[in-house]
């Protein structure tokens, strides 16, 4: 038996959607002022900075961070922390444009960590769409969430 | 302009990093995670005496520093490993390297790195160039 084998198990919640119901426009003073705040200046061709892909899909999700850790029974005080971070664009994203996302938890997988103690590794994959259905970009995000009350 | 595997890409810079930013990234992210506000909340939970910036402003230098290396193209895929905290006032450079090309579109490596403490971000890209 794996030393992992004797922890409880994570919370089952692969599946659980994260389909939002918010509409998301990256308008051009936000755009400028998240630039600015990154030391460069927005593009002069009508796209948004690329980093509005983890913007918008996390802030229109059906789930706000502290509810995408509720469900994994998880406190979002306890200190959820990034682990990496994937995107594929289909498309640029647009200064103007609105867009909707559709997601789900993909898995939770607890694991024995040298240095966390016991910590549950949440997937959760996010897709960015435009009002009119088209796919603009897909991204898996991982978090790690520390169990200090199994270490 | 003409690119070759093992080309280095021209770092980018973030010689202080912003308390203010962060306080701005929080409405971005809609997310008023106080250790990105509040040193104090920062010490109380023993993860230093800085507050620590948000992680994907880090992308975003990163992504800077990969929009700035190729003009006028477009990043088609980018992941990101975060490895360490960056804490206000870090002095933070962006670098990376082409590892592959194949007609428009070229697979880079690059890195995320805090003055005096090392990569604390890393990760790889495919950028597709505009002809």
């Amino acid at each position: 038996m794996s030393d992992e084998a004797t922890l409880p198990p994570a919370p089952d919640v692969a599946g659980v959607s994260l389909d939002g119901t918010k509409v998301f426009t990256i308008t051009a003073e936000e755009n400028a002022r998240l630039c600015a705040s990154t030391g460069t200046t927005p593009a002069t061709d009508g796209t948004a900075h690329p980093i509005y892909y983890y913007i918008a899909t996390q802030v229109a999700m059906g789930k706000t961070v502290a509810g995408v850790c509720e469900a994994c029974e998880f406190d979002v005080e306890d200190g959820p922390m990034m682990g990496s971070s994937g995107v594929r664009f289909a498309h640029p994203l647009m200064i103007g444009e609105s867009y909707r996302v559709t997601g789900e938890i993909l898995s939770l997988v607890r694991k024995r960590s040298r240095k966390l103690g016991v910590m549950d590794v949440l997937t959760y994959r996010l897709r960015l769409l435009t009002l009119d259905g088209t796919q603009v970009l897909e991204t898996d995000n991982v978090w790690v969430l520390p169990r200090k009350e199994l270490a | 302009m003409s690119y070759a595997v093992g080309d280095a890409l021209p770092s980018f810079a973030i010689p202080s990093v912003s308390p203010e930013a962060m306080k701005d990234w929080a409405v971005f992210l809609a997310d008023p995670n106080p250790i990105h506000l509040d040193v104090e909340v920062v010490k109380a939970k023993g993860l230093g005496d800085k507050v620590i910036n948000q992680g994907p402003i880090n992308v975003a230098y990163m992504m800077n520093m990969l929009m700035a290396a190729f003009p006028g193209a477009t990043i088609e895929a980018m992941d990101s490993r975060f490895l360490d905290n960056v804490y206000a006032g870090d002095k933070v450079i962006a670098s990376g390297s082409i590892v592959a090309i194949d007609g428009a579109r070229i697979d880079c490596e690059f890195s995320l790195d805090a003055e005096g403490r090392g990569t604390v971000n890393s990760g790889t890209a495919t950028i597709r160039l505009a002809y």
